[in-house]
């Protein structure tokens, strides 16, 4: 028998042991007793973070805020993302990692004490420095506003996080899993960039050994390429100097310039990198039992540009497949599902929610909702006052996380979307656990207003951006 | 649900029927308006002939029409601008206080003396009336006068001020103006509009006048309206989108006068510092030059540049300067500013942001989105600068002017100085960068209509500058006995 104490230690840092590895379990543990451990687990995180986390400290005292003992009491120390790019931009542009790494130290709680920063190139080199010098995996994002946003995770919460996808993906919900369920090996798909630290790109490495039983050969990226993260700084200063009608200002850091040739060699070598990966999908991977994952926009547009050249049913059935991720930006048709489950041949496409500011990632059950995992409790809060709305009922407004698991960085976040969740009314797909419908929006979009973030689809769009704009000075 | 009804003008009738329906800006409720397909080939003037009759008035006679238009504009007694009152406070992000005071003012723009004075300072009302000579060096006689034009207005809708502006410019400018109503600011063009009608039913000064309101995009509308064959000029004001949305339309025969879209700056010397008393003032100028308007205009302060150096005495004057102009802006009576209708949540979760990361950045205020100063404690504005709204200022240190003139660009339009000898030192250097206006701090807001505008003299550009040659073969060479050149 455990003790109450280990059982709680072990639902906040290992859930899969605690429910035996079983997904079905996970989201079939009663409202009452999940929501009692989640009192319990919060309380205790919010208490070692309170120490741990320098601006989480900060924020429970000027809010006079000690203990957290129901779920609204953590409301008011909900981060939005703008805590991640809270750093002043001018930092990156001088080269100041060692102020950033200060920046940073107060969102984290390990260590970065013994982060060498000297003589720091760039920010994929500081990214680099922190990993050799700390046990931070941190993943960046996008911004139009100038400046990136920095999220500090860790080595572990990214293991986890995989070690999770696996479970999800190749489990069925009522389905106890067997041994064979557990540790598939498969080939990787991955239509997309073989590196870089924005959150996706950060778990290439673990993709490459979680699923293909450690044979790198089994992963496929479309392309060989890393994305860079100062030409992705480079393109989100862009954008902001372009809506201040200053381009005429912006500053080129001479050692990104240095890199143009590189860049655009990068740039060319993509449609041919394009075809090979189409070549290779239509034949040596052809009827392989495979894992691939995209978003909605760029698993329909290789579906489509695969049946045009005549190419479907690459896969073999029992094939993973997930995607997500939003449409901004892209009309895509109605059928969209069936055109990717006709190039890919396969049934079964799973969808997933979540975002790169906290790790848990919600499946979606039969029913087509995201079912919130059991360690993370879900909020919805009024758009306008960010005051949470009842937790009853039907209701809609922003969403907002706060996760358990999440050790590296605080784990309460307020999102930029509209969701809708049905307290009361059990998920007709017979799962216990609190089901988000499947209609999801962000609020930018919703209000016509610009959107903040470049997701993963607009990456080469904006390296093409800041490449275009690197070409006018040549010489 | 419509919450109200927008009639259109028609150069003295008032169009009410063939409604539908638009959204509003905003979570507020749409308001109807006449079907603009169906009247857009109203609009435009029959031909350019019609405009002889504004040429059989006197200037003095426009002043009449325009004075009594003022005298009627009273805010208790007119039913139009009431109307357009109510409307405008479910359509602006104005309070009734402020909307109220706004309206108030309405008849002091159309004084008398103050069109004067436009006309005088901005055309010269000698090319108004009629044609000024001037015997050139080569002999020949050049007469030039000032015609006005066929014109199409575009204006800006935070404030009702733009709207009669623009009916001023071109009723002493002896145009035609088809105003596009904004959507934020309803009412106010149709209600002076209609308030000449009931002052001047039949003069040509109504005639000569159009508003209407069709969605600013609309293809339809727009490619049938905006053509050399209706409209010779285009005075589009605002947003970059709306601005640039225009420039599609522009071809020979169809000229562009741009007011595009703005931001504004401010500059205080050390000497804001050299008194308990001077740095209530300064602070008190500088919360004015923010929070009038509720900072929705472009001349409003936003980014606030203080030369007291970065060590830490001068960090420590910046964050006492950014206390006292929180509680001033506080302290601002409810007809110049009060706490804002609405709050701009991404802005919200950037200051939240700074909030956390006190080694650069401290708030005064805004957790009950009142408004805020937020201090950079080093050189730099918050990297979200160009969203400051809602009455949130930043207040930077900086050790010297480079600086400052990094941060100036064409998009300054207003720079708001203090003292009055710092303003002096910049105004030479200030205009490379862009700045287009400066003006003593608490200033900033407080504009007049006869001035020069975006750096440029948009009364003038509205004209059309005819010239009437005299050429007397006896003074003036004939080019058809000129010699061959060998």
């Amino acid at each position: 028998m455990m003790t109450a104490e280990k059982t709680l230690d072990l639902f906040m840092n290992d859930p899969i042991e605690y429910f035996d590895a079983s997904i079905t379990k996970m989201h079939t543990i009663s409202r009452d007793e999940i929501e009692a451990l989640q009192r319990q687990g919060m309380k205790k995180r919010f208490a070692a973070h309170r120490e741990s986390i320098e601006i989480v400290r900060n924020l429970a005292d000027r809010l006079d805020i000690k203990d957290v003992d129901e779920f609204n009491d953590v409301t008011p120390l909900l981060f939005a993302h703008t805590a991640f790019k809270s750093y002043p931009a001018a930092l990156l542009d001088n080269k100041r990692f060692d102020l950033m790494t200060k920046w940073l130290q107060k969102q984290t709680s390990h260590d970065l004490s013994e982060v060498d920063v000297s003589n720091c190139e760039g920010i994929d080199d500081w990214i680099d420095r922190l990993d050799a010098g700390s046990k931070l995996r941190v993943i960046t994002s996008s911004g139009t506003t100038g400046t990136i946003s920095i999220i500090p995770k860790d080595d572990y919460g990214g293991f986890y996080g995989m070690r999770l996808w696996r479970l999800f993906l190749f489990q069925e919900f009522f389905k106890e899993p067997k041994p064979e369920d557990l540790d598939p090996v498969v080939d990787v798909i991955w239509p997309n960039y073989a590196e870089g630290k924005l959150g996706h790109l950060r778990m290439v490495g673990l993709l490459k050994n979680e699923f293909t039983g450690g044979d790198e050969s089994r992963f496929h990226p479309l392309y060989s390429d890393a994305v860079s993260t100062d030409l992705m700084f480079l393109a989100s200063k862009l954008r902001a100097a372009a809506s201040r009608g200053e381009l005429d200002r912006v500053k080129i850091d001479p050692a990104l310039l240095a890199r143009k040739d590189e860049f655009q060699a990068m740039e060319e070598r993509r449609p041919v990198e394009m075809e090979k990966f189409f070549k290779r999908m239509a034949t040596e991977l052809a009827g392989k039992r495979v894992f691939m994952t995209g978003t909605y926009t760029l698993m329909y547009e290789i579906a489509k540009s695969g049946l045009e050249q005549g190419v479907k049913d690459v896969f073999a059935k029992n094939s993973a497949i997930l995607t997500g991720g939003g449409t901004k930006g892209h009309v895509l048709p109605d059928n969209y599902m069936e055109v990717i489950k006709e190039f890919l041949g396969v049934d079964r496409i799973q969808e997933g929610y979540g975002m790169s500011e906290i790790s848990a990632f919600h499946w979606a059950c039969p029913e087509n909702r995201y079912h919130v995992q059991p360690w993370v409790i879900p909020f919805l809060l009024d758009p306008d006052t960010s005051e949470p709305l009842p937790r009853e009922g039907k209701q809609t407004g922003r969403a907002a996380f706060y996760d358990i698991l999440n050790e590296s960085h605080w784990g309460g976040i307020i999102s930029g979307d509209e969701v809708t969740i049905d307290w009361d009314t059990p998920c007709p797909c017979g799962l216990a656990s609190v089901p988000i419908e499947h209609e999801i929006i962000r609020y930018s979009e919703k209000e016509g207003t610009e959107d903040d973030r470049i997701t993963c689809n607009a990456t080469q769009e904006v390296q093409d951006e800041a490449v275009n704009f690197m070409r006018e000075f040549e010489g | 649900m419509s919450e109200f009804r927008v009639p259109m003008f028609l150069r003295g009738q008032v169009v009410e029927d063939d409604w539908i329906e638009y959204g509003g800006r905003g979570a507020s409720g749409g308001f109807e308006a006449p079907d603009p397909a169906k009247y857009v080939e109203q609009l435009p003037l029959e031909n350019p002939m019609a405009m002889a009759d504004l040429y059989e008035i006197s200037f003095e006679e426009i002043l009449d029409v325009l004075e009594a238009l003022g005298q009627a504009l009273d805010f208790e007694k007119n039913v139009h601008i009431k109307r357009a009152f109510e409307a405008g406070l479910v359509a602006t992000n104005y309070p009734a206080s402020m909307l109220k005071n706004s309206y108030t003012m309405l008849p002091y723009v159309f004084e008398r003396e103050t069109i004067r004075e436009l006309a005088e300072a901005r055309v010269g009302i000698d090319h108004l009336e009629g044609w000024v000579p001037r015997t050139l060096r080569d002999g020949r006689i050049v007469r030039i006068r000032a015609f006005g034009a066929r014109t199409l207005h575009v204006p800006a809708g935070n404030g009702g001020l733009v709207s009669a502006i623009t009916i001023i410019r071109n009723a002493i400018t002896r145009s035609d103006a088809i105003i596009k109503v904004p959507s934020n600011d309803p009412l106010t063009a149709v209600a002076i509009a209609q308030t000449l009608a009931d002052v001047a039913p039949n003069h040509p000064l109504t005639k000569h006048l159009a508003v209407a309101y069709w969605k600013g995009g609309d293809t339809e509308i727009e490619e049938r309206l905006y053509r050399p064959e209706h409209v010779e000029k285009i005075v589009a004001w605002g947003g970059y989108a709306s601005v640039k949305h225009v420039t599609r339309y522009i071809q020979p025969g169809l000229e562009l006068i741009s007011l595009d879209p703005k931001r504004s700056a401010t500059i205080i010397g050390p000497e804001a510092f050299e008194s308990e008393e001077v740095l209530s003032e300064v602070a008190l100028r500088a919360a004015t030059d923010i929070g009038m308007a509720n900072q929705e205009g472009c001349t409003c302060a936003r980014v606030i540049y203080v030369l007291c150096g970065t060590d830490a005495s001068g960090i420590e004057r910046a964050n006492r300067l950014g206390e006292r102009i929180y509680q001033q802006m506080m302290s601002l009576p409810e007809h110049i500013s009060t706490k804002p209708k609405t709050f701009d949540r991404e802005l919200r979760d950037h200051i939240d942001g700074s909030r956390m990361t006190d080694d650069w950045y401290r708030v005064v205020g805004g957790e009950e989105n009142e408004g805020a100063v937020i201090v950079s404690q080093f050189d730099e504005a918050v990297d979200y600068a160009p969203m400051l709204s809602g009455r949130v200022a930043n207040v930077v240190p900086v050790d010297d002017i480079k600086k400052v003139t990094d941060a100036v660009n064409s998009y300054t339009q207003t720079v708001g100085i203090y003292p009055e000898s710092l303003k002096r030192e910049l105004r030479n250097q200030l205009p490379l960068f862009g700045a287009q206006r400066l003006t003593s701090l608490g200033y900033a807001c407080h504009v007049t209509s006869t001035m020069p505008q975006d750096a440029i003299e948009p009364v003038r550009r509205m004209c059309k500058w005819i010239v009437d040659e005299e050429c007397d073969p006896e003074k003036v060479f004939p080019p058809w006995k000129a010699p061959a050149i060998s």
